[in-house]
């Protein structure tokens, strides 16, 4: 059984944030990640086909209005179907 | 005038009641099973938690194991690039959006991945390769769980965000917490009332012990019909208060006796001597008073003595005394004694002995209560009459020896009573005696584990003659 987040590094992490130590940030939910997956959906072969082509629409759409979490979720059903074997 | 000043060790201590309440038996009762209760709860929440929480943690590192291993597994195949192809496919792939993976050159530059930098607590930790750290997700730290390995000189980690499961995590211990305290409040509850319940149970015999020491010895223990240990323990009280009674009943039976038994051969002593004293012409006269008050004073000495041996026996003060014995030579002794009493009154004394009886036991007091009962025989037998001394060992029972009269027998109601200090039936005022052989012989019987038993000898028939049979525990 793994041992969980000691408590003494618990209490140092803001305390690292304090020091001026960036914590390590998650990229993918970025617009620039949504544009790579949009590529990457293009170059597969069933990104014509339903669904992954109306995912894959909403995906952009709301990268483009901001919201690149929810788009970058929407891309990847997209990609997922679009690898599904017909 | 002012008073004396109270000595320090009379004043009362203020925390007496706390102290006497913390000692109570109830307290501890009520306590071993807060305490029960409290770890059966703290035994349930573990398993809970190891169950749910331990297991989400568990499935969390086999599935980064595995994703690690075939990372590994690509990198073999086709080195760097095939790694990074990997982990984009991956985190395209990703539709919960928990993945984390970061692929850095030897010189330290990203390669693949969705971390911009590694992390300071990554391969750091006690667990070797794993380890936790906080990440940056959309400007919220979030905790992710790492397990970070060499691909040559590159370095890898494979990664899960693990705030979901960490606010799940959350949720089951604010859920536990809830419980335990649910649990102590029960556990306390539980406890108050556990103790209650032993103090009603208890509060019976508690008033009826206060009640006989305040001198009220008629009172007993109530039951409350529901025949559990509470009832058994007045059960127990009211056969000891029943028994203390009867011993104190026959304490002051025993001291009219003695007042009353001893102040006749007292009061003729003291005549015969006031009489002699006052016709001193006579020499004679004077030396049969003296006589006789000396065999009245040899009389009392021998009922003092009776009086003592039967206390000893009864205290069991004798039973150190005890040694492993052949009893039936002892028998044949006895029997041979009062043989020459019972040829001299025309009366048969026989026996029917074993070759061998092992016994341990007092020899000199088995004796004496073997010969007080054939001299009670012998003294209420008939001239011509028999009586028969038969002695037997039985592997269950123990052993018996029985003597056997042909003389009037003892009415039933007087058989109860034939072992009481100083009872004579009220046929027998006639004859001589103490009314305190029966009582040494019953004594005995009970030092050596057994006792007196009373019965017809030839039932039926007229007069039916006594059978006393004096039963001794297994040798």
């Amino acid at each position: 059984m793994p041992i969980r987040l000691p408590l003494s590094v618990m209490l140092a992490a803001p305390l690292l944030i304090a020091t001026g130590e960036p914590i390590p940030r998650i990229t993918s939910d970025s617009q620039e990640y949504c544009t790579e997956l949009v590529g990457r959906l293009a170059r597969l072969p069933g990104a014509g086909g339903e669904p992954a082509r109306s995912l894959g629409a909403d995906g952009m759409r709301l990268c483009e209005e901001g919201q690149p979490r929810a788009g970058v979720a929407k891309l990847r059903r997209a990609i997922r179907a679009a690898q599904a074997p017909p | 005038m002012t008073p004396p000043p109270i000595p320090q060790e009379d004043l009362p201590n203020p925390w007496d009641p706390l102290l006497r309440f913390l000692r109570s038996a109830g307290f501890r009762f009520a306590l071993l099973f807060a305490v029960v209760f409290s770890s059966a709860a703290a035994g349930f929440a573990f398993v809970l938690w190891f169950a749910t929480a331990g297991s989400l943690d568990r499935q969390t590192d086999a599935a980064l194991r595995t994703d690690a291993l075939g990372l590994m597994e690509r990198w073999r195949e086709g080195g760097p690039g095939a790694v990074s192809d990997a982990i984009a496919e991956r985190l395209a792939a990703d539709v919960e959006n928990h993945a984390i993976y970061l692929l850095l050159d030897p010189r330290g530059v990203r390669v693949a991945g969705n971390l911009d930098r590694w992390p300071a607590a990554a391969g750091q930790g006690p667990d070797g390769p794993w380890s936790f750290a906080f990440v940056a997700r959309e400007g919220i730290s979030v905790e992710a769980r790492l397990y970070t390995m060499n691909l040559g000189e590159y370095r890898l980690i494979a990664g899960r965000d693990i705030e979901e499961k960490q606010r799940l995590r959350d949720t089951l211990a604010e859920g536990i917490a809830w419980s335990s305290a649910a649990a102590s409040i029960f556990a306390l509850v539980g406890a108050a009332v556990l103790r209650r319940a032993l103090a009603n149970r208890l509060r019976p015999a508690t008033r009826t012990a206060e009640a006989i020491a305040a001198g009220d010895l008629s009172r007993r223990v109530p039951s409350s019909g529901l025949e559990d240990e509470f009832d058994r323990l007045g059960e127990s009280m009211n056969a000891m208060l029943d028994r203390i009674d009867r011993l104190m009943e026959g304490v002051r039976g025993v001291s009219d006796s003695i007042a009353h038994d001893l102040r006749t051969p007292i009061a003729r002593a003291r005549a015969k001597l006031e009489e002699a004293l006052a016709d001193t012409a006579e020499p004679g006269a004077l030396r049969a008073a003296i006589e006789q008050a000396i065999a009245d004073l040899d009389h009392i000495t021998r009922v003092f003595g009776a009086l003592l041996r039967i206390a000893e026996a009864e205290a069991g003060a004798r039973r150190a005394a005890f040694a492993s014995f052949d009893l039936a030579p002892v028998l044949a002794d006895v029997a041979e004694f009062y043989g020459v009493v019972a040829e001299s009154r025309g009366q048969a004394l026989v026996t029917e002995l074993p070759d061998r009886i092992d016994l341990v036991g007092d020899r000199d007091l088995l004796a004496q209560a073997v010969g007080n009962l054939i001299d009670n025989a012998l003294k209420f037998t008939p001239p011509g009459g028999r009586v028969l001394l038969s002695a037997r060992s039985l592997p269950r029972e123990g052993i018996e020896i029985a003597v056997a009269d042909s003389g009037p027998g003892l009415p039933i109601e007087d058989r109860a009573r034939a072992g009481e200090r100083f009872f004579r039936a009220d046929a027998s005022r006639g004859t001589p005696g103490s009314g305190l052989g029966l009582s040494l012989v019953r004594a005995v019987a009970h030092l050596h584990g057994g006792d007196l038993v009373l019965g017809d000898a030839e039932p039926g028939r007229l007069p039916p003659g006594l059978r006393a049979t004096l039963r001794l525990g297994i040798a």
